[in-house]
């Protein structure tokens, strides 16, 4: 239980693909295991310094026990350090209970036929550990309730479009990371479904362990106070968890009006709706079918994720583009030299941020970031 | 310029092999038949793919079309000595120098006109993200078709099936692009034809599990990893029926390898593809010999030429290096406990994701046994950063750590 927030157990997750709605109706809350806080780096005796900072940084927390009681932890194949993370974990909590779901790379129909026998055996899982099965029916309604979070969520999105999103992208995204780190419950109760969402941040305490005694409150009346104006900048790449991440953004002149993060706009996007009667080919098809990461692909066009970039940042009115990138993300650093050759090409500047998941890496470019802000501004 | 080595090297040796036909060495078939690939490759005629590790040669060679993995250009171009001009090319359009240098030489090869432009691309999931990445920039860099084949992580009948299928849709593709209708009996043909030569490949390993091994460092040098590419073909079978006479010849005679055995090695993953004189140290100086590579290896079943498909998933899927790490580190013990390894040398390439990305774990497996590892931090690709008076001392330092130990293997 998390600090009187939820009466049902935690199971953990990590990537973006997770089936929510999956973990939700076999009756645990998601918590996402978010790349954050002070755990000791110990992550290297396991795994090599050259791979991904956000899977050492969530198993830095889970070698220092910096985590909740978790009833288990689900994991997304989702690219090559996804999947050492469980690998590197069983060897440091060997009495964790593990699933791994294998992710396609595409939407192609027979990839959905398999990732819905994947979600079932996982559903099979998560019986397992609850003790009890999951019908069909639950996993509908559970479906039926994350569309729910994910158009309050699309609603917040098109208010900081607009500017009118009090406390800009650093409140979004302090928001969406309570709705993950055991929040979840609260906000299908429709807290964040009310007429004004952010309320959920005013009712509780932070549910972030990392955020140690931190209230939310206090966090909000910080990000309140900063400007949301400032140049219309595009945000995409991997992990960007920390509020203060885009409190820097704006803090530099930027006003951040969309994103394509894993820790952003991406973790509760809608399901596109599916006609297919059977849910797990629904839930499939819908998680593949979102705003993807760079390690999905298209076969049928490659390349696509610069098409997707300069796209969504055409979309929102953005003057810039800025590419938040953890080091050593193979399926972004690999995709950047295209992206960068189509927002050339479209006039759209970009600047790339190469971080550790720590606040201080981010920190360090502020120079940078301050520069690409004035040179957006002179455009 | 790789096209022009090829036809160099292949008629070097088609001379060599004429004039002096009883100077046919394992390795020299098994050169010339590579060198013979790199000539269709960078040929006018047959369609060309340029594939993944795991793609499937033998049914690809079955339907007519030439095929290999981009990797084996950036091992070419190392060997050749000339990896660091694509190297460049790549980093300066912003392929980042922290990703693997097999795929950054790859791109800047294509970015440099030095690769063929092939007629359709096949990407694998397996064995590595990077990889992937790399097929998918070379399909958008020559603006061909490409395909991807969906390697599940564990052998369920579900991914048996999902796979198979991918199979079967990449073989009509192919042999549409080849000009001609899937022939089953062509296929069958090939898949008894790869048979053959997986069963020779079983014979080989056995030979070189003798104490002392018949093999040298460099007999079996990128062998397992290569002679894929033949599978299917005659030339798979010729390869691998010359290396394993050549090793029953020796084991016969009871000759070793390296003449005076003393230290038996294990290799993980791959070896370090440019020039260096890590192996000559290690057979001259220390009478080390490298008895099997990770790679060396045969981890799946005869595949029915009837029904070729769920038997060629099978063999993808069960590769150690798709999967869990778990199942890779436990088929490692079982070969250095097999091969009755003194020590185990993991080259940490660096940008790789998939193996060196577990070197703690493979560390860690072998410590159970009583094992000594050496990680070795290298680039397989990129000789600029090759630091050899550093390498020298830890293989020095590592071998005579081996030296002062009382041997663990049975």
């Amino acid at each position: 239980m998390v600090r009187g927030m939820t009466d049902r157990a935690l199971v953990g997750f990590a990537c973006a693909y997770t089936p929510l709605p999956l973990l939700d109706a076999a009756g645990f809350v998601p918590w996402r295991i978010l790349p954050v806080g002070d755990a000791p780096d110990q992550a290297g005796h396991l795994l090599h310094d050259n791979l991904c900072p956000h899977v050492k940084r969530i198993l830095d927390r889970a070698m220092a026990a910096d985590l909740p009681p978790l009833a288990g932890i689900v994991f997304m194949s989702s690219c090559d350090a996804m999947r050492r993370l469980p690998d590197a974990w069983r060897v440091a909590r060997p009495h964790d209970r593990l699933a791994l779901v294998d992710l396609p790379v595409s939407t192609a129909d027979d990839a959905v036929e398999y990732f819905a026998a994947e979600l079932r055996a996982l559903a099979g899982t998560l019986a397992e550990w609850h003790g009890s099965p999951v019908p069909d029916e639950r996993l509908v309604e559970a479906m039926r309730r994350y569309d729910g979070l994910a158009a309050s969520a699309a609603e917040l999105r098109a208010r900081l479009a607009r500017a009118e999103l009090p406390g800009g992208a650093a409140a979004l995204q302090a928001a969406l990371n309570d709705v993950t780190t055991g929040g979840w419950e609260a906000a299908s109760r429709g807290w964040l479904a009310g007429p004004d969402p952010l309320r959920v941040l005013d009712r509780r305490p932070s549910a972030s362990f990392a955020a140690g005694e931190e209230t939310v409150d206090s966090r909000l009346s910080t990000l309140n106070a900063l400007p949301v104006s400032g140049v219309p900048v595009f945000v995409f790449g991997n992990v960007l968890p920390d509020p203060e991440a885009f409190a820097l953004f704006e803090s530099c002149g930027a006003r951040v009006v969309a994103d394509d993060l894993c820790t952003g706009a991406r973790v509760l996007a809608s399901l596109a709706p599916a006609a297919d009667a059977d849910p797990y080919v629904r839930l499939a098809r819908g998680l593949l079918g979102r705003s993807p990461c760079a390690r999905t692909i298209d076969p049928a066009h490659p390349g696509r994720a610069a098409t997707l970039v300069l796209d969504a940042a055409r979309a929102c009115g953005a003057r810039g583009v800025v590419a938040h990138v953890a080091k050593f993300c193979d399926p972004y650093l690999a995709r950047l030299p295209a992206i960068r050759e189509a927002l050339r090409d479209a006039g759209l500047p970009l600047l790339v941020l190469e971080g550790d998941c720590t606040r201080r890496s981010l920190g360090q470019q502020r120079t940078r970031i301050e520069a690409f802000v004035e040179m957006l501004e002179r455009r | 310029m790789i096209g022009e080595y090829f036809s160099g090297l292949a008629h070097d040796i088609e001379g060599k092999l004429a004039a002096e036909p009883g100077a046919a060495s394992a390795r020299k078939i098994f050169a010339l038949e590579v060198a013979r690939l790199g000539v269709r490759l960078y040929s006018p005629g047959r369609p060309v793919a340029w594939c993944g590790v795991l793609a499937p040669f033998d049914l690809l060679n079955a339907v007519g079309v030439t095929s290999c993995f981009a990797e084996f250009v950036g091992a070419m171009l190392a060997g050749m000595g000339a990896a660091s001009a694509p190297l460049e090319g790549a980093e300066q359009a912003g392929y980042a120098a922290d990703t693997c240098a097999y795929h950054r030489a790859v791109v800047g090869a294509a970015m440099q006109g030095m690769m063929p432009v092939p007629d359709f691309l096949v990407a694998t999931t397996t064995p590595c993200t990077g990889g992937l990445a790399a097929i998918e920039n070379l399909a958008r860099l020559f603006r061909r078709d490409l395909l991807v084949l969906q390697i599940p992580r564990a052998e369920t009948e579900a991914g048996v099936r999902f796979l198979a299928g991918q199979l079967e849709r990449l073989a009509r593709f192919a042999a549409g692009r080849a000009g001609a209708q899937l022939d089953p009996q062509c296929v069958a043909a090939a898949v008894d034809l790869s048979n053959v030569t997986r069963a020779l490949m079983v014979e080989i390993y056995d030979l070189a599990r003798r104490v002392p091994s018949p093999v040298s460092n460099r007999d079996l040098a990128n062998f397992g990893i290569v002679v894929p590419l033949l599978m299917g073909t005659q030339a798979g079978v010729d390869v691998a029926r010359a290396t394993r006479d050549e090793l029953a010849a020796r084991a016969r005679d009871g000759k070793s390898g390296v003449p005076g055995e003393r230290f038996r090695l294990l290799w993980v993953q791959n070896r370090i593809q440019f020039p260096n004189p890590l192996l000559r140290l290690l057979e001259d100086e220390y009478r080390a010999v490298i008895v099997v590579d990770e790679l060396n290896d045969v981890t799946w079943e005869p595949i029915d030429p009837a029904d070729p498909f769920p038997g060629m998933a099978r063999r993808a899927i069960g590769l150690p290096l798709n999967g869990p790490a778990e199942r890779r580190v436990a088929r490692l013990r079982q070969l250095a406990t097999e091969y009755r390894v003194d020590g185990i040398i993991q080259p940490c390439h660096w940008g790789c994701r998939q193996g060196t990305g577990i070197r703690g774990l493979v560390q860690r497996g072998f410590q159970e046994l009583g094992i000594p590892v050496l990680n070795l931090e290298v680039d397989c690709i990129d000789a600029r950063s090759f630091s050899e008076g550093q390498l020298r001392t830890r293989l020095e330092a590592f071998l005579e750590l081996i030296a002062g130990r009382p041997r663990v293997r049975a």
